[in-house]
């Protein structure tokens, strides 16, 4: 219990620290720092359309943030859950289009995006696990291999001939996630991810010998080995997890908001996924706290720059300075401990 | 026809050019010991100062100068996370990479928000070096390009020199290979590697300036395009030599000038089709070429390992 309150205290001081550091491009740029925030608040939790808009933006995230908390725990830095991603929309895309309607067409979709995904990891996770090469830069490029790709196939020939922009047919409406609160994006992925995909992988890496594992490789892999633990086949296990588990948040985000592949699926979940799982300390507890409140801050942060006339890019500053913090929280927090300022 | 290859030779010099510059200056820190991925953030800064200084000054030499003072002030950032804080390499290079890419965006919309796309009126044109550019064929592709080039070029044997042949460079290498040793042995660590980051960050925000100020007249979020990452993979390929990595940056500059050569060479709807499938294709040779050379490539042995002093 005294481990979760130090996260805790951990994920509370980063943001904290961070939303003060951000203040100051605020403050530079003439706008009152408590009104931002007091948007950004209200833009995200203001009316239960907002509320249900920030689960929408939120769930993409934590399904990815999942899948990347197993791989992190094992120390290995998949930051190519953007690619991931793409490649199980595209490939869930695909299996639905050409399924056409059935009962079976959602289900099936779904078990293909996360193949895609699983298989996308695949290759660097064979690289790292196999030829010792390093996986973050092999999964960073192979980010831009398959969102060029697609980009490729959705403007020439996967193109739906119906439309101007470059984009895939509609899928089968048995390939759509029904809504679950009427006159809002509320789908049932949403619910699927939060009550039954974080429950999941919470079991996964807290009480399986798989979990332990992945744990004993990424505190000491020597040790691992010597206690008899296939180190490159965990290593292997995990990178494909959390592919799979991208796969299924690009799938998801087509069968329940955009009903159609395209180029722009993602704006950067893969990304934000790994500030997630650093902030959320690859625990799925906290990792689900901190897809809704990362959530909250992009779809806030919309209403702030409308409200105070600020330029966009927020966002993505407050992440870095999030991750900044959370390396430095440690360093912090002892300091405050020596100091006798807070409690032990 | 010959013309034709010529102009994709010679722009594929121009491609190579940022790819040699950031691969050399990686190589320097890595050989210290430091994985730096904050390489394509720094690269960004120096694009995007490198754009601005010369917008607003008229002066493209004062954009260059901006992208390299911005070059360093990164690579000094990320020295403050890892060498004095002794944060996680890996993690500190991706935070970097997320920060600059958040402030050049918010920076770039605050200053431009009304009003047309800003762009240069000139870029930094070509320089032909007398007599050397009239030989055929080799002339207009070696000796007929903008001063990036001719930098990139010397660089490498003089980088090759800095690391193999003096005191610093045997001292950043011993750093590479085991810090505590080094240290143990009477070198200044923090202050070894600190010089490494600059000259790393001379490199690379030149690299970023080139972009803006001699390749293309505007400035966008996504200009470096991963190329700060290809520029890590040619640093491996290349052996952790700079000679190296001046012939494997070579290489992947050929690629992207391959998919810009196509959409001029093809008129017509392929073309468009063949160009930006062939834009995959830098990408891809990376991962290929690491799947088939990477495997056996041994780097610093202390690469990217916390240092604590006893």
């Amino acid at each position: 219990m005294m481990e979760f309150y130090k996260s805790l205290y951990r994920a509370l001081l980063a943001i904290a620290i961070s939303f003060a550091i951000t203040s100051i491009l605020f403050v530079l740029t003439g706008a009152n720092p408590f009104l931002a925030y007091y948007y950004i608040f209200f833009g995200a939790f203001g009316d239960l359309l907002l509320i249900t808009e920030t689960f929408v933006r939120a769930t993409p995230i934590l399904l990815v943030s999942l899948g990347l908390a197993i791989s992190f725990k094992c120390k290995v830095w998949n930051i190519g859950a953007e690619g991931q991603l793409y490649i199980g929309a595209m490939i869930g895309t695909l299996a639905a289009l050409s399924m056409g309607e059935s009962s079976l067409t959602l289900l099936i979709s779904i078990l293909f995006a996360i193949l895609g995904g699983a298989a996308w990891a695949s290759i660097p996770a064979f690289m790292k696990a196999r030829l010792g090469i390093n996986e973050v830069i092999t999964t960073f490029l192979m980010n831009y291999v398959a969102i060029n790709l697609i980009q490729w196939l959705l403007a020439f020939p996967l193109k739906s001939p119906e439309t101007l922009f470059p984009e895939s047919a509609r899928i089968p409406s048995s390939a759509i996630f029904p809504i679950i609160i009427n006159h809002t994006r509320f789908h049932l992925g949403i619910l699927i991810s939060f009550l039954i995909i974080l429950p999941l992988m919470y079991f996964l890496m807290m009480k399986t010998t798989f979990g332990f594992k992945v744990k004993a490789v990424g505190e000491n892999p020597e040790a691992a080995r010597y206690g008899g633990i296939n180190v490159g086949r965990t290593i292997f296990i995990a990178l494909v997890i959390s592919g799979a588990l991208a796969g299924m948040a690009g799938f998801f985000e087509v069968s329940g908001i955009q009903y159609r592949m395209r180029p722009t699926i993602s704006p950067g979940y893969g990304y934000t996924g790994i500030v997630i799982a650093l902030l959320g300390q690859n625990n799925p507890i906290g990792i689900a706290f901190a897809s809704i409140f990362i959530a909250a801050i992009i779809n806030g942060s919309s209403t702030m720059s409308r409200m105070l006339n600020q330029p966009q890019g927020i966002v993505d500053f407050i992440q870095g300075v999030l991750i900044i913090m959370i390396l430095l929280s440690d360093m912090i927090l002892r300091y405050l401990e020596k100091k006798e300022l807070i409690l032990r | 026809m010959i013309e034709l290859i010529i102009g994709l030779l010679a722009t594929t010099m121009a491609t190579s050019t940022v790819l040699i510059l950031a691969s050399i200056g990686e190589t320097i820190v890595e050989r210290g010991g430091l994985l730096n991925l904050s390489i394509e953030g720094t690269m960004l800064i120096g694009a995007f100062l490198g754009f601005l200084g010369a917008y607003f000054t008229g002066n493209l030499w004062l954009g260059l100068l901006m992208a390299i003072i911005g070059g360093i002030i990164t690579t000094l950032i990320f020295g403050l996370l890892v060498v004095k804080l002794n944060l996680n390499q890996v993690i500190s290079g991706l935070a970097i990479n997320l920060l600059t890419y958040g402030l050049c965006l918010y920076f770039f919309r605050y200053t431009f928000s009304q009003g047309a796309m800003p762009y240069l009126k000139e870029l930094i044109y070509p320089l032909p070096i007398p007599f050397l550019s009239q030989i055929p064929i080799i002339g207009p592709i070696l000796f007929n390009q903008t001063i990036f080039v001719y930098i990139a070029l010397i660089s490498a044997p003089f980088i090759y020199y800095l690391l193999f042949r003096t005191s610093f460079g045997l001292k950043l290498r011993a750093i590479g290979e085991d810090p505590s040793i080094a240290y143990r042995l009477g070198i200044n660590v923090n202050k070894i590697r600190y010089m490494a980051l600059i000259l790393e960050g001379i490199l690379v925000g030149m690299a970023g300036g080139m972009l803006c100020l001699s390749m293309f007249n505007v400035f966008d979020v996504r200009i470096t395009g991963a190329k700060g990452f290809i520029a890590i993979s040619i640093v491996i390929l290349g052996r952790w030599n700079p000679i190296g990595a001046l012939g494997g940056a070579i290489i992947f500059g050929f690629t992207e000038a391959l998919s810009l050569w196509v959409g001029t060479l093809i008129i017509g709807p392929l073309s468009a089709s063949m160009s930006q499938l062939l834009s995959t294709l830098p990408y891809s040779v990376a991962i290929i070429a690491l799947l088939i050379g990477g495997r056996r490539a041994k780097g610093p042995a202390g690469l990217g390992s916390p240092f604590l002093k006893e």
